[in-house]
């Protein structure tokens, strides 16, 4: 027996230390790190899993934009090689970006969903999920917020009945039935204060909401008749709060606000008419035409006061115009093309520094800007040397004062004046001398 | 050592040699892979002859029906020796979405068959034998409703060109004409059945419903009399037709399942109709999703309670058929 030991104990011992963890019983995420490495068992050609092969793929899936394949094959190529810093660099970029995209997606899709905008919502949170697969948010948005409800929940009052309440939803107090059935509740309960209870939505035929939200459009449909665009808003949004995807409804809201925006453009009130425009669903009638006259307009009164010299007016205009249309190039233009005037104006009335501000402002590459910094530049330098020489003359008729004043607007205008700086130092020097002998 | 103490040891060494005979029998992680290199998150290997999708997709992810998973990432339809393959261990794209849109699964609805003649509620032998040698040649997974749901549930990856068979009412010519030639391309199906009919005239019978549920086929519920769950009669109350959806939702449910002793959750709506009280009655009573008739795709974010299918007309050809295979809805996703 003790033989037997000596020769299996240590078979034993390993067979329960070598592990029988399976790799593939595990279906989640893998975390922050590359991955780790279970096995490995590479024989002969060595060449096989190359890490640069991987580091290829993942950029190549990053170029168009597939970040979740682009990080997965960045992965390998990590596990493949642990140590390189490079790629432990690029994972951690690649998952910022992805945080980021799928980020601005998920916030864009909440704000379409907030103005009752479902589909471009839709589209947004699948876009962060693509990006993030777990964007948990997101998946809620998509499989909760976005499915309609078959029931509302309704929180009991005090003083509440199941009879009163299906008076108050049903219009009929005979179908508390329902809502003993759908909240396993004994036929004499009674509903709790706080405690929700779940109230089937029925459908037209036999749904006293369904009738109220008819009622509802016909009294929509009524108040944009008579141009009270405000009401029609009212009631659809009323609507849209049980059924958000009645057409007829969305239909009427976007019509009101086509209306008063329309209006308010006949108005001349072009942002305000902006600010309904831009309530209304993508594609209705011809909204992108309207909107885009609006900001026409607008943009032909910036140009306008830029004409007539009122650069800052101009400006402020313009930007108010890119709040509501941010990718307008004719307006970037325009404010570009104001702020270079404007500097130019100011160089002709020497105010340089004001002139060198107002440049700063512009676009970067901007020739004209360029232009008249280089001038505004030009201008200072011949306006310090102009001051120096004045300073030279008063030195040589003995005024020392006012020859430092001269050498000190010298350096006012160009810091860098060595001689006006070495010239103060020596009149005041010699001020001095003669204080000590006066 | 004491009695006690070999006993034990030999009890240790059997048990050694029983997980040494369980790992042959399993086969080790490797496989017969020598080259091969095993991570937490995927494999990378070098494949050898003998090998296909469905014994990586045994060794590698303990379920040989997930050969389409290493074919789908790899983009490979085939495999020959000394090809590089990596092997995600999980599924990197639950809802099939790409930047240029998202997958959709077809699924297909088929009601009553004929020899040869076909009219339009009925498709005729030749006909769909066209229509599912069209499915297999051009690479279609043929999947369950659970998987469908898991899909929908967003739990599981389905394989791209993903589709659903479902057949209603249970005309008996299912059995006869359509059965063989699902058997003959390997192909699952779920039939959803309303229980009255069953055993009538031109109808099933409870015995070839059984048989077609121990072959694998899936027996789901299309109400008890095939009532338009979404109306009232005329004369009826409110209360009436509230008492007898429910009969029609939960009787054939339970019949279904004590008859063949699997689950019934499934339910698809005669004429295609529901509303909200039905699928809140659904609910109450377990059933996990409910199909209507519509030809807007099914997405993983659809309704569960109100999934399209298409109807596959007798008058179709081979043409409109296809129409209503589309996998993949563009949409810019960026």
């Amino acid at each position: 027996m003790k033989k037997l030991i000596t020769i299996f104990l240590p078979f034993i011992i390993l067979s329960f230390f070598q592990g029988f963890t399976d790799p593939v019983d595990s279906f989640g995420d893998s975390g922050d790190k590359f991955s780790k490495k279970i096995s490995e068992k590479t024989l002969g050609d060595e060449s096989i899993f190359q890490p640069s092969y991987y580091l290829s793929k993942s950029k190549m899936f990053e170029r168009i934009d597939e970040l979740q394949l682009a990080l997965f094959y960045m992965k390998i190529a990590g596990a493949l090689s642990p140590d390189n810093p490079e790629i432990s660099e690029k994972m951690s970029d690649l998952k910022s970006k992805i945080d980021i995209k799928s980020g601005d997606s998920f916030e864009k899709g909440r704000k379409f969903y907030n103005q009752n905008r479902f589909e471009e919502a839709r589209i947004q949170f699948l876009t962060a999920l693509r990006y993030k697969p777990d964007h948990d948010s997101a998946i809620d948005y998509l499989k909760n917020n976005l499915i309609p409800k078959e029931y509302i929940l309704y929180s009991p009052k005090k003083d509440d009945s199941l009879k009163s309440i299906s008076e108050k939803f049903y219009k009929d107090p005979g179908l508390d039935f329902l809502i003993t059935y759908f909240n396993d509740l004994g036929t004499d309960a009674e509903p709790v204060p706080g405690q929700p209870l779940k109230l089937p939505v029925l459908e037209p035929d036999f749904n006293q909401t369904a009738i109220d939200i008819r009622q509802k459009i016909i009294a929509a449909k009524d108040f944009l008749e008579k141009k009270r665009y405000q009401e029609v808003v009212d009631l659809t949004d009323k609507i849209l709060k049980n059924d958000r995807s009645n057409k007829v409804a969305i239909d009427l809201r976007n019509e009101a606000f086509y209306q008063a925006g329309t209006r308010l453009s006949h108005q001349e009130k072009h942002f305000e008419a902006l600010n309904m425009f831009n309530k209304i669903t993508p594609g209705y009638k011809n909204i992108d035409k309207a909107i885009q006259d609006a900001i026409h307009k607008e943009f032909l009164k910036a140009e306008l006061l830029l004409k007539e010299n009122k650069y800052e007016a101009s400006i402020q205009l313009a930007e108010k115009i890119l709040s509501h249309d941010p990718s307008n190039r004719a307006t970037k233009d325009l404010i570009n093309t104001a702020h270079c005037q404007h500097g130019r104006s100011l160089l002709i009335r020497k105010k340089y520094a004001e002139a060198l501000k107002i440049l700063d402002e512009t676009d970067p590459v901007n020739d004209c800007a360029d232009k008249i910094r280089s001038a505004v530049q030009k201008a200072i330098t011949s306006q310090a040397e102009s001051h120096y020489l004045r300073g030279v003359k008063y030195f040589l008729n003995e005024e020392l004062q006012n020859a430092i004043k001269e050498w000190e607007k010298t350096l006012e205008l160009n810091p860098s004046h060595d001689k006006a700086k070495k010239n103060i130092k020596n009149a005041k020097s010699l001020l001095e001398k003669l204080k000590k002998v006066n | 050592m004491s009695k006690q103490a070999n006993l034990i040891l030999i009890k240790l060494l059997l048990l050694n040699l029983f997980l040494f005979s369980a790992c042959s029998t399993s086969g080790p992680i490797f496989g017969k892979h020598p080259q091969t290199r095993v991570f937490e998150d995927f494999v990378l290997l070098k494949t050898v002859r003998g090998d296909t999708f469905s014994s990586l997709a045994s060794t590698y992810l303990k379920d040989p029906d997930k050969g389409w998973l290493i074919a789908d990432f790899n983009g490979i339809t085939t495999l020959t020796p000394g090809q590089e393959l990596i092997i995600p261990l999980s599924p990197l794209n639950k809802g099939g979405l790409k930047a240029d849109g998202y997958q959709t699964v077809p699924i297909l609805v088929y009601y009553n068959f004929s020899e040869n003649k076909s009219d339009k509620m009925s498709v005729s032998k030749d006909d769909f034998g066209i229509q599912m040698n069209y499915l297999k040649v051009n690479g279609y997974h043929v999947i369950s409703l659970d998987q469908l749901l898991d899909f929908i549930d967003y739990k599981e990856q389905l394989p791209e060109k993903s589709i659903v068979i479902t057949f209603d009412d249970a005309w008996g010519s299912i059995y006869d004409i359509a059965l063989p030639i699902l058997i003959k391309y390997g192909f699952t199906a779920t039939f959803f059945i309303y229980t009255d009919f069953i055993g009538g005239g031109k109808a099933l019978t409870w015995d070839q419903i059984k048989r077609l549920s121990k072959q694998g086929f899936d027996i789901q519920c299309q109400t008890k009399t095939h009532r338009n769950l979404a109306a009232l009669k005329k004369n009826e109350s409110f209360k009436e037709y509230f008492t007898s959806v429910e009969t029609e939702i939960i009787y054939p449910k339970k019949l279904i399942e004590r008859t063949l002793n699997k689950d019934c959750k499934y339910l698809a709506y005669p004429y295609g109709e529901t509303n909200n009280l039905i699928i809140a009655i659904l609910k109450k009573h377990g059933y996990r999703a409910a199909f209507t008739i519509g030809r807007k795709p099914t997405s993983f974010f659809v309704d569960k309670y109100r999934i399209n299918r298409s109807v596959i007309y007798g008058n179709y050809d081979i043409e409109q058929f296809k129409r209503e295979l589309s996998v993949f809805q563009k949409n810019e996703l960026k």
